[in-house]
């Protein structure tokens, strides 16, 4: 096999070795009041974690895309950063062990099922033709956690094996990637072109539409059951667009919002968790040391941090008692608290880069599956970001879903991981197939 | 197709994005200061949390609160929880009540008393100077107070009808407000135990209670219908004696006297012997002749239907309203419904709800010749001293006096020498029996007063009342003036009076004992 030079990972790389102990010594010297570096050791493991997945892909010769790994990096950075200074962790054999050393262990392992799905999946055949085979897989997964499952704040989204839980959300989300675009690709023709009309609406063919559709509203209905707000919202985003851009037709678009908004509007009306969130939503002042006072106090965070922020380890948000979910579902209110919108706004300019070179991938991919399997995998991290962001910031109803790469948990960064792996190795075999065939 | 589709969904979502970051930016730049100023926002908090606090002292310079800093953490003191109701708390998790939160701005310095130095100090940004506070309550007469009190669940008002100055005010179940003014982390329990006791220690049931008055409303409608010329003290109505036995009908409500005691003869009652044996008949008929009208208009002169409040703003420190009839949905009294309610109203029943406060505050105007004394309960403002002992440096002094003539003086002096009779003239002795308020009086001095028994409907015990005044001689003004409520306390004149003349009394020891 032969090498291939990653020049440009390796450059974009490199700050990282020197902002990540920076990040440490910063946050160390801000909490201990003393001039000294503290302990860096974990910083040096994360960052030689990330130099050493590039090498394995410079040494296998892969030619997927440079600026996935840089940018995942840096976003998983400025989470470890943070996460270094909050309490709590998990015990294991009488020792605490803090979150950022777990989140840096599920790093490594997340870097590791990368690697393999990146260099591992030379052929998408297993993904393309047993769309159904992982689509009932996903189904039973969530037929599983639901009947077996644990609750954990109201929301029942985790299977625990012995002291390790996991949350099997974020798998089932790829699966219903690999199904739909399977599906499309098969069905795109069809979905696309002969179409009912029902005044201005076109609808597309029932006996192509309703399988999809029935699978669908399935893993919807027993989302909600789930209480999973942030869940379904994301799933029926990705569905939509992923139906937009193999149609092209906005009314699919459009009936599905509606669908969306109509259903919500049920919900709101039968559920009291449902109604609660919303109450919570729309005026959080009205319990401000109740069910209002997480969004109150997320809010407080983002009015402190002001246009340039506290500084990286001053700001208030961890001290807040009571205020336990700063790990995973605020995290991206704590950073925008100690860098202000400045910074917040750079961590979203990461976010949006990742999702152009993401949808870049879908563009250049050789073939329809592997462009709709690119264009849902982006999303997914797309929209994730959107409305976790959108929920720490009122915009919308606050979903417990995490920020790609940058939350705590271990379930979200395997997942997230396993996307960047599935988008390297697309665009591997774009760049591979390039070189046979020139365009 | 699916490529132009893909480069599409780029540019949607970089709008979402686009519009998400406008989000924030309103919170993090336009809404920032806003957000900023909310007292529980922890950056408030967190500015507290280290924070000096001015102290507070009673009326002789013993010290009630206090804030020590200890591991850049601000912890409030409190030493006697006679005061707790008074005082308030200032709590790093809860916030600030009583005087602590009236006083805030002072005791934490962040505005001085003096308007052109609080300009000065804004203008030059100069840190906050905590300010000291002296009451106008002098411990010994609270913890005594307190200790009259003992178990039952009550309060007791005691001011110097004179001035308005507080000399004792207190309710009881109190408690420690220390733990809730510690460390924020350990605030929670404390609060949640006070927060779910079955007797609502956390009430300060002198300024917040709501009480049936029963007959220590009969000084207020006596007070009233003398200065409004419906009746003299001569006056007398000639189907009494036979209606206290039978009953008086009014609009075919047949009013009912209440047990006049062993010994009391029903016979043609003027005012003075009306007050003695407390005729609920006597005072029915001053109400009717009074006028639905007029009862309500002398109710608002003497502060009912409206909120009160102890001191001045911007450090005033709220008092709820007190009620002759129904509470308007607009706040305020509504119009007597008919004349049933007029006649009970005017010995106390019906929909007449006070605070004890408001009580004593009747008492101190009759006191006071007619002339309602304003309360208040912090007498200076000093210079912050770091130990127990108080600074001489006076930056501000209230004073009391002034106040409206709420009716006339002859008119305050015929209910003063009714008030008198009911405590020591025969009639009013054999009325409040063995337990009489004089037992408790100090020699040589006469004593005013009028005790309550208010009825609550059902099996539930009456609440016992007493309000008075001391010296009550012809000529001179009282020092003192009190009202007591004890709930649940049973007849008036067993339970609260005594309380009353011990009250009064020891306060009288103590001013003699200073002053000679």
């Amino acid at each position: 096999m032969r090498l291939a030079w990653r020049g440009t990972e390796l450059w974009l790389l490199l700050p990282l070795l020197l902002l990540v102990p920076l990040g440490f010594v910063i946050t160390h010297v801000a909490e201990s009041q003393v001039l000294e570096p503290g302990p860096l050791g974990l910083a040096t493991a994360y960052v030689a974690l990330v130099l050493a997945a590039h090498l394995v892909l410079v040494l296998s010769g892969h030619r997927g895309d440079q600026l996935l790994l840089p940018l995942v990096a840096t976003i998983g950075a400025i989470g470890i950063v943070m996460l270094n200074r909050l309490p709590g962790g998990t015990s294991l054999l009488g020792l605490n062990i803090g979150l950022a050393v777990t989140q840096v262990a599920w790093f490594g392992i997340g870097l590791i099922a990368m690697l393999a799905v990146a260099i591992g999946f030379r052929d998408d055949g297993l993904l393309r033709h047993y769309k159904y085979t992982w689509a009932a897989g996903g189904v039973a997964l969530l037929v599983f956690t639901i009947l077996f499952g644990t609750e954990i704040n109201g929301a029942r989204l985790w299977i625990y094996i012995g002291p390790i839980g996991f949350q099997p959300g974020e798998f089932i989300k790829i699966v219903l990637v690999i199904f739909i675009a399977g599906y499309l690709a098969e069905n795109r023709a069809l979905l696309a072109g002969a179409s009912y009309r029902i005044g201005p609406i076109s609808v597309p063919p029932l006996p192509y539409l309703l399988p999809m559709l029935a699978i669908f509203f399935g893993v919807m209905l027993v989302v909600a059951v789930s209480n999973d707000l942030g869940t379904a919202l994301l799933f029926f985003g990705i569905f939509l667009t992923m139906l937009f851009v193999a149609t092209g037709r906005r009314s699919y678009v459009l009936i599905g919002l509606l669908l969306f908004v109509t259903g919500s509007y049920v919900a709101y009306r039968l559920f009291a968790h449902v109604r609660l969130r919303v109450d919570v939503w729309l005026d959080p002042f009205a319990d401000p040391s109740g069910a209002g006072y997480q969004i109150v106090h997320a809010l407080y965070a983002f009015g402190r941090g002001g246009l340039f922020g506290d500084g990286l380890g001053r700001g208030l948000l961890p001290t807040v008692p009571g205020f336990f979910a700063i790990q995973t579902d605020f995290i991206f209110t704590a950073i925008a608290e100690e860098l202000g919108l400045v910074g917040a706004f750079a961590l979203l300019a990461f976010a949006v880069f990742l999702v152009f070179r993401g949808l870049r991938v879908a563009v250049l991919a050789r073939d329809e599956f592997s462009s709709l399997l690119a264009v849902g995998l982006t999303t997914s991290i797309g929209l994730q970001t959107l409305i976790i962001v959108a929920g720490n910031a009122k915009l919308i109803p606050l979903t417990g879903i995490t920020f790609p790469f940058l939350s705590y948990g271990g379930s979200s960064i395997l997942a997230s991981f396993l996307i960047i792996g599935l988008l390297l190795s697309i665009s591997h075999r774009a760049a591979a197939e390039g070189d046979q065939v020139p365009r | 197709m699916i490529v132009t589709n893909a480069r599409r969904l780029g540019l949607y979502l970089l709008l979402s994005f686009a519009l998400v970051s406008g989000g924030l930016a309103y919170w993090q730049v336009v809404d920032a200061q806003q957000l900023a100023s909310r007292p529980d926002n922890p950056e408030v908090i967190a500015a507290r949390r280290s924070a000096p606090r001015g102290s507070i002292f009673d009326a002789t310079g013993k010290l009630l609160a206090s804030t020590a800093i200890s591991a850049g953490l601000a912890r409030r003191t409190y030493t006697d929880a006679a005061f707790t109701h008074l005082l308030g708390y200032a709590s790093l998790r809860f916030g600030a009540t009583g005087l602590e939160q009236a006083f805030d701005d002072v005791l934490s310095g962040r505005s001085d008393p003096n308007p052109l130095r609080d300009i000065l100090d804004k203008a030059l940004s100069r840190p906050p100077e905590p300010k000291d506070l002296s009451l106008t309550l002098d411990q010994r007469l609270q913890d005594f107070v307190a200790k009259q009190l003992g178990a039952s669940v009550g309060a007791i008002v005691a001011l110097d009808p004179r001035t308005g100055a507080l000399l004792a005010m207190t309710s009881t179940p109190t408690f420690d407000a220390t733990p809730i003014s510690g460390d924020p982390n350990s605030a929670g329990g404390a609060m949640t135990r006070l927060q779910s006791a079955a007797d609502r220690p956390l009430i300060d049931r002198a300024r917040q209670g709501s009480y049936t008055p029963g007959s220590v409303m009969k000084v207020f409608t006596a007070a009233a219908a003398l200065d409004a010329g419906a009746i003299t003290p001569e006056t007398t109505f000639p189907d009494q004696p036979k209606e206290e036995t039978q009953g008086f009908t009014v609009q075919g409500f047949r009013i009912t006297e209440h047990d006049l005691g062993q010994g009391v003869q029903p016979a043609l009652w003027p005012l003075s012997p009306a007050m003695q044996v407390s005729s609920n008949i006597f005072f029915a008929h001053v109400g009717l002749k009074l006028g639905a009208e007029r009862f309500l208009e002398y109710a608002r002169r003497f502060g009912f239907c409206a909120p009160l409040q102890i001191g001045d703003s911007p450090n005033a420190l709220p008092v709820g309203t007190s009620y002759v009839t129904a509470r308007a949905s607009g706040g305020g009294c509504t119009p007597f419904a008919d004349d049933v309610e007029l006649a009970s109203a005017s010995f106390g029943q019906a929909q007449v709800h006070v605070t004890p406060l408001q009580m004593a505050l009747v008492a101190a105007t009759i006191a006071n010749g007619g002339v309602m004394p304003h309360p208040y309960a912090v007498a200076d403002v000093r210079a912050h001293a770091a130990g127990a002992q108080r600074s001489d440096a006076v930056v501000q002094r209230y004073s009391g006096g002034g106040g409206s003539q709420l009716v006339g003086g002859q008119v305050a002096d015929e209910v003063r020498k009714a008030m008198v009779d009911a405590v020591q003239a025969p009639l009013g002795s054999l009325y409040a029996g063995a337990a009489a308020v004089r037992l408790y009086g100090v020699s040589g001095v006469d004593t005013a007063g009028k005790t309550g028994t208010a009825q609550r409907g059902g099996n539930l015990a009456p609440h016992s009342w007493f309000i008075g005044f001391a010296p009550a001689q012809g000529g001179g003004t009282p020092s003192i003036a009190v009202a007591v409520l004890i709930e649940g306390g049973g007849p008036g004149s067993g339970n609260a009076a005594p309380i009353g003349g011990r009250v009064m009394a020891e306060w009288l020891r103590l001013q003699s004992a200073s002053g000679g």
